[in-house]
């Protein structure tokens, strides 16, 4: 019984687009658009350019870039009002442009996702709040997928880890309690994690704030508000400080490399045109051959989501199979080709023809993705990526890390790239409770002597976010057994046997345990929410047999507490209760057999090969159960790296 | 009561009618001498304000000097409010949709009094307004335009956000009379005056004044209709014309013959204009038809968009155009099936059978009529016309074996509310038009604002509205008025608004501290449930720890942000550095702020926090920005000071690479100077300094390099590697070769050499590589393009497979080799 048809993935679309559009109505004439980086991306989730200029929008210009010019006198601003840096950047720019222009600029600024107190303090010392006209643009969680519903917070991992600001919490609080909203509560909220804990006090307060401002409950719309939802089953935080070593191996799906190796922003990743071939819209690609010819190594935007129906088949597929995929793509599609010649009757050959678009779109696909899986193959047999590879399989297999330590040196004196180098050492220190204060000194020298002495900042960082650690004398955490003791860490080393994190010898090809994903180390955080939702699976996988006695259908973390245990954070389940006559009428009327959504939010961000690895539960509970991945945003391992790194340098700047 | 005749007051206009109701009677004493006021009426029936006219003479036994009111009433003549007012020359008084009343003085300030009590907050127009004076002002439902005494114009269109704006120059010359074309209505989204100048008129909007080239000014009257589609025009003979908007049509005259000029020129509708004198008025419909009414005192009129209202010393009217559906039932010989239907009502009651006659007759239109009936209904003031035609739609209805009761059900609901408030004890004359567009929240709000809280209360429960917003104002006007002391009126409060939802204590709580009981304010915030809401007035009781604490507990972070801003201009830097330092997400915040602007702040925040690292790490960054070599030492021995004073021993290792850093730039300095032209080695990593110098052939400086910064050997070796790889120095590395051992092994040199692509050079390592199995070996061979050696090494493991393997692979002179060695190989039979 939704209120609303339709997934909240078309819904979020489709509000956001209607919101922003109504705002830029609002605006008489022709106007230029001014976007904060951070939401230029997620803008383009939800609305075409082509669109925005049938509102009236002349130009964009990029905040950071403050290089907005006078040639509309109308001028939008569009940023997050609870980054106070993007609101001193409009304030400063509106001054510049009162300063400097001519005209008499008409102002309007969209703070996204509302009006903040500090914002207006800002505008307000500035000496502009007079001058311009301020709007909300209430813009939480943008589309990713049909499942994967993303706040596309960038800064949100070091936000919340480096700088400890909980904004983002906030934030996604506010996301959640517009699902709330729209489907009733979630009957119940687990998860691991203090920020997770965080998050849901924040549900629960929030939703008491709601039931005090529910004018009267007199109101039919309003009171649906107070039930909790039918149609939902829960609601699973997991904190990505849970599993801060997940991220940080590389990821093995076909997807997740091309996250690593060129990066996917917004389901959209810049590949080497000599890859993904000139631009695909032919009228575009003759107005710019010229240039195109011009330019090689340029790259363009190619789009990265389910409606390239041949990347939805190889996103999640473990990059060992993609060749084979691809193979049998291309021999059905020449199969599919040859028809013609068999086509004896014009009905048989005006199918063809009516089919041939397709064929043509998918021809194209396959062409971009053998390139692409081909770029991605290189890359993969290349002997840094083998031995990077190695150390971190040995580290989340729990070998002995002192063996990986020449191979970590060595790499570092070959000068890869930093991030790769932290990676490997986080990855150590996540997985064995820390380095050896000798050995982690040791690597600083190496690390600040290789890549700069600036980064004695970059290690501060990685120690105040506790990715890199020295092992202190007082942590066992090498010795099994002491995983009951509730740790200020992940005892991978428990969990790694108790939950069977490790799997040998699993199938790439028909997967039955999600630990296909890396190639034999199941995600902990996935893991987890398997113990919530396939408790007999878990158990079975501990066990070593079929389950024995687990009742499956008990709620939250049952059976599971003392392993649980052995992660970093709090653990809690809470049940939102409402109305029991109401709950029970409602139960009686819908009945218990509909499939109920389970929401899986990853706060501090997830990874690709996490989401596959959701997906592949999902597929299993299909029709039971309908997970919806949500988190602040995407991350891999660099992006978590990069949060730490110190961006400057002692060289002096260039007049 | 006799009822009323339904066309009682019924006027021909042409082809429709319009009818006058009386709603109230008797509403001022002889001594209020309307004539002598400025008058103004709250849109939808609202208060209306009296307001002395200062231009017209006083007569002496009221001589006052000095003291004026504005009168607040309601429209039944109830006196609700009487405010002082000495504050200047008033030049503009008018109201808006919610019912606040907007005073524009003189000089430019403006006042907007909510809630009809005296509450009020106050801008200035600037712009010029205190140099010129405002001359007049004009109003529409949600901001108003001013008039300057130099023809400037300036609008303001959000009293919540008040932004005085410009409109575009205006031209020179008398303004006889002006109007203004509300924003809704114009093509440019923004309100457009009409100026009469001289012989004409001119479109002002915000970037241009357009001139409308008219001859027959000037103008003494300029009015829009209430959707801005006509404007009807005084001219210089006396003319009324009606013209539209774009001042391309002209589509009436009306000659009234008065020599005298009309004091008002309104709409009456979109179809009529009614203009008035002292005590005459007449209405003059399209094509010039007109009816006239005399009073005998001054009358008032007071524009609505569906009609006007009539106001004087005896009676408040309202004057309409009768609408179609009421002109269907009871114009004189109507037949139609709806006036059929109230007849049949009439019979009815008599018990007569043509009662069913009729309904037969009209079956076929029943359900149109019945319709009629309950819109009609809703259109009438009087309650027996009201019943009647309610009655007539009930008959209709149970006649009818389908019909949908659902618009009766809202018709008798509407009706009842609708008496409800046009009580003269109430006085709001809000006709059924008016209050569709008002909206029943908007309604409940007058009432409130009125302070008949109980029949607010009633009338939101009876249409199911929430009523916290009257629990709310109640409360707050009782924390207002009541003497007892703080204990008492929390405690009647929170027990008379104990379970209610949706009260907002913080709204309470801030009345009760804006009347100075800041005592009381605390208390009753205790009972405010949102934490984020209590904050901003904590911090306007100067309660800022608690603010703090509230803003922490809500997770908002702007809340927070928005506190510690508040706090951080106020408190000494170290009582504001105690406040945050117990609270961790607050100094988070701080941190991250300061991080962008203030690292000042942020030095001392650490300094007294005890945390030398963090400190020091900021001066670190601190001697990344710092433009020139001197200074960036300077910055760098101070970070490393504040490690070394804090005698910690985990801090060593960072101190010592500080210092590190320190000499790495000495040294690069200099090598800058001696090697380079421009800075070429400045700023680099040991690494990367290492590399360069070998690559441009400083091997021996390089040397200098590892020893005085202890780079490990491999470290060492791997940098000289790749950098005489990259150089494409072959000889030097062959010469490196003859070394008999590296501390990197052998193999790197074959790879990185074998990539450069120099397979003969890379096939010199392959033999020193002993280490590795001989499959590798071989591999390396054949990568190297030596299958011959390839097949050395085979013949030396005694592979016999892989050497045929390898025979595959060869051709010539090679294969015949590596057949010899297989045959070698081959147990002899």
């Amino acid at each position: 019984m939704a209120p609303f048809p339709g997934s909240d993935a078309d819904y979020s679309k489709d509000k956001a687009r209607r919101d922003l559009l109504n705002l830029l109505e609002g605006v008489r004439g022709k106007k230029n658009l001014v976007i904060s980086q951070g939401l230029a991306g997620p803008v383009g989730l939800f609305v075409k350019f082509s669109q925005l200029q049938e509102y009236g929008v002349d130009r964009v210009f990029l905040l950071e870039n403050g290089n907005i010019d006078s040639t509309q006198r109308n001028v939008v601003f569009l940023a997050y009002a609870e980054k106070i840096r993007q609101v001193r950047a409009v304030a400063e720019q509106i001054q510049r442009l009162q300063r400097n222009s001519s005209i008499d600029h008409e102002f309007s600024i969209f703070w996204v996702p509302r009006r903040t107190l500090v914002s207006n303090n800002i505008l307000e010392s500035t000496g502009i709040i007079g001058d311009v006209n301020i709007a909300e643009l209430p813009l939480y969680f943008f589309p990713l997928e049909q499942d994967v519903l993303s706040l596309e917070l960038d800064d949100s991992f070091s936000d919340l880890y480096l700088h400890k600001d909980p904004g983002c919490v906030f934030h996604s609080a506010k996301a959640l309690m517009d699902i709330q909203q729209r489907h009733g509560y979630f009957p119940r909220i687990v998860g691991k994690g203090d920020h997770a804990r965080r998050l849901a006090d924040l549900l629960l307060r929030m939703r008491k704030e709601l039931d005090a401002e529910e004018s009267s409950g007199l109101t039919g719309l309003s009171s649906r508000g107070l039930l909790p939802s039918a149609s939902t089953e829960s609601l699973i935080i997991i904190d990505r400080e849970v599993d801060f070593g997940t991220p940080l191996l590389t990821q093995l799906t076909y997807e997740g490399l091309i996250d690593e190796l060129v990066g996917i922003k917004h389901n959209q990743a810049d590949i080497d045109t000599s890859i993904a071939g000139a631009s695909s819209t032919p009228q575009a690609q003759e107005s710019s051959k010229a240039s195109q010819q011009a330019k090689q190594g340029q790259k363009r935007k190619i789009q990265l989501d389910a409606s390239d129906q041949l990347f939805n088949q190889l996103r999640d597929a473990n990059f060992a199979i993609v060749g084979d995929i691809l193979n049998k793509v291309a021999r059905r599609l020449e199969t599919d080709y040859e028809s013609r010649h068999t086509a004896k009757t014009t009905t048989e050959l005006r199918e063809f023809v009516t089919k041939l678009p397709s064929y043509q779109l998918e021809h194209q696909s396959l062409r971009v993705h053998t390139n692409l899986a081909e770029e991605i193959m290189r890359n993969t047999r290349s002997d840094t990526f083998r031995k990077i590879l190695e150390v971190q399989q040995n580290d989340a297999a729990g070998a002995d890390p002192t063996y990986q330590h020449p191979l970590i040196e060595e790499l570092i004196a070959r000068d890869i790239p930093l991030k790769t180098v932290l990676r490997l050492l986080c990855l150590e220190s996540c997985m064995s409770g820390g380095l050896r204060p000798k050995d982690l000194e040791n690597f600083k020298r190496q690390v600040v002597q290789a890549y700069g002495h600036q980064h004695l900042l970059t290690f501060s960082a990685l120690e105040k976010m506790e990715l890199l650690q020295p092992r202190s004398s007082a942590t066992t955490m090498l010795i099994p057994g002491t995983g009951t003791q509730t740790g200020s860490k992940t005892n991978y080393t428990y969990l790694r046997k108790n939950l069977r994190l490790v799997v040998e010898e699993v199938s790439e090809k028909e997967p039955e345990d999600i630990a296909y994903v890396y190639s034999g180390f199941a995600p902990l955080s996935v893991r987890l929410v398997q113990c919530v939702l396939q408790k007999s699976y878990v158990m079975s996988l501990m066990k070593g047999g079929p389950a024995a006695h687990a009742n499956t259908a008990s709620p939250g973390w049952l059976g599971f507490e003392d392993v649980v245990k052995s992660a970093r954070g709090s653990t809690f389940s809470i049940v939102q209760k409402g109305d029991d006559k109401a709950v029970r009428a409602r139960q009686t009327l819908s009945g218990n057999n509909a499939t109920k959504t389970v929401y899986v939010f990853f706060l501090g961000g997830i990874t690709f090969t996490e989401i596959a690895a959701l997906r592949f539960i999902a597929a299993q509970e299909a029709p039971r159960r309908n997970i919806v991945i949500c988190t602040t945003g995407v991350i891999n391992g660099d992006r978590m790296m990069e949060a730490a790194i110190e961006k400057g340098s002692f060289a002096l700047a260039e007049a | 009561m006799a009822p009323s005749n339904p066309l009682a007051n019924w006027e021909r206009l042409g082809t429709s009618f319009y009818r006058k109701i009386p709603v109230y009677y008797s509403l001022f004493d002889e001594d209020v001498e309307l004539e002598n006021y400025i008058v103004a009426g709250a849109p939808y029936g609202g208060a209306i304000a009296l307001y002395r006219d200062e231009s017209k003479p006083l007569r002496f036994r009221d001589a006052q000097p000095g003291k004026s009111n504005i009168d607040i009433y309601s429209r039944s003549g109830k006196l609700i409010n009487r405010l002082n007012w000495e504050h200047g020359t008033i030049r503009g008084l008018g109201w808006s949709d919610q019912e606040e009343l907007l005073v524009i003085t003189e000089d430019g300030t403006v006042r907007r009094y909510f809630g009809l009590y005296g509450d009020f907050t106050s801008f200035s127009l600037g712009n010029g307004s205190e140099e010129y004076g405002v001359r007049a002002c004009r109003f529409w439902n949600s901001g108003f335009v001013a008039l300057l005494a130099n023809n400037q114009l300036i609008t303001v269109s959000n009293y919540n956000e008040p932004r005085p704006r410009l409109l575009a120059q205006c031209p020179e010359g008398e303004v006889a009379s002006w109007s203004l074309i509300p924003p809704a209505y114009t093509l440019s989204r923004s309100v457009e005056v009409l100026l009469a100048v001289d012989k004409t008129v001119y479109l002002v909007d915000p970037t241009e004044a357009e001139d409308k080239v008219l001859q027959n000014g000037p103008f003494k009257h300029a009015s829009v209709s209430p959707t801005g589609q006509f404007v009807a025009l005084l001219t210089a003979e006396g003319k009324v014309w009606v013209v539209s908007s774009d001042f391309q049509t002209k589509y009436s005259e009306y000659d009234p013959d008065s020599r005298v000029t009309p004091r008002a020129v309104e709409w009456c509708g979109d179809d009529a204009v009614v203009i008035a004198w002292e005590d005459e008025v007449h209405l003059i419909g399209p094509n010039g038809a007109a009816a006239r009414y005399y009073y005998d005192g001054t009358v008032h009129v007071l524009p609505e968009f569906d009609g006007v209202g009539l106001l004087t010393n005896d009676a408040y009217e309202f004057l309409h155009k009768v609408s179609d559906v009421t002109e269907a039932i009871f114009r004189l010989g109507s037949t139609s099936p709806a006036s059929v239907l109230l007849d049949s009502i009439d019979l009815l009651e008599k018990k007569s059978p043509k009662a069913d006659d009729n309904i037969q007759r009209i079956k076929s239109s029943l359900p149109e009529a019945v319709d009629a009936c309950v819109k009609a209904s809703g259109l009438e003031f009087d309650a027996h016309w009201q019943k009647r035609l309610l009655k007539a739609a009930s008959f209709g209805k149970s006649v009818l074996d389908l019909y949908n009761s659902d618009e009766f059900v809202e018709m008798t609901e509407k009706l009842r509310v609708l008496q409800a408030v046009r009580d003269f004890k109430i006085g709001l004359a809000v006709s059924y038009d008016q209050y569709m567009r008002l909206t029943p929240e908007k309604l409940i709000e007058r009432l409130v604002n009125r302070r008949e809280y109980l029949l607010a209360i009633r009338i939101s429960e009876y249409l199911q509205l929430p009523a916290d917003k009257i629990y709310v104002h109640w409360a707050s006007s009782k924390v207002k008025v009541s003497t007892v002391d703080d204990e008492a009126v929390c405690k009647l409060i929170v027990q008379r608004l104990d379970g209610k939802p949706g009260i907002s204590f913080e709204v309470i709580a801030q009345a009760a501290y804006d009347e100075g009981r800041s005592h009381l304010a605390t208390q009753l915030l205790n009972h405010e449930p949102r934490a984020g809401k209590q904050v901003p007035l904590l911090l306007n009781m100067e309660e800022d720890e608690i603010a703090l604490d509230k803003a922490i507990q809500s997770g908002d972070d702007d809340l927070v942000n928005y506190v510690l801003l508040h706090v951080k201009s106020k408190l000494p830097i170290a009582s504001f550095f105690r406040m945050i330092n117990t609270r961790p997400m607050a100094s988070a915040l701080v941190e991250t702020t300061a991080r962008d602007e203030d690292t000042e702040l942020l030095k001392d925040l650490f300094y007294q926090d005890d945390r030398p690292l963090d400190g020091s790490n900021v001066l670190l960054s601190d001697a990344l920005k710092e433009p020139d070599l001197p200074r960036k030492q300077e910055k760098l021995h101070l970070a490393s000071r504040l490690l070394s004073d804090s005698k910690d021993p985990t801090l060593v290792l960072h101190q010592k690479l500080i210092n590190e850093s320190s000499q790495l730039l000495k040294v690069q300095e200099a090598l800058d100077k001696d090697l380079a032209e421009r800075s070429e080695f400045f700023g680099l990593s040991l690494n990367e300094t290492v590399y360069r110098l070998i690559r441009s052939g400083y091997g021996k400086r390089a040397q200098k390099i590892q020893s005085e910064f202890r780079m490990p050997e491999r470290t060492y070796w791997w940098l000289r590697l790749r950098a005489l790889v990259a150089k494409r120095d072959w000889g030097e590395l062959e010469e490196i070769g003859k070394i008999k051992k590296s501390p990197i092994g052998w193999e790197p040199f074959y790879n990185e050499i074998l990539g450069a692509g120099n397979t003969k050079l890379a096939s010199a390592f392959v033999p020193k590589c002993t280490n590795l199995p001989a499959e590798e070996r071989i591999e390396m061979w054949v990568k190297c393009g030596m299958v011959v050696k390839a097949g050395e090494e085979a013949f030396k493991a005694k592979d016999v497979n892989t050497l045929e393997l390898l025979q595959g692979k060869a051709s010539g002179p090679a294969a015949v080799e590596i057949g010899r060695m297989i045959n070698q190989l081959r147990p002899k039979k």
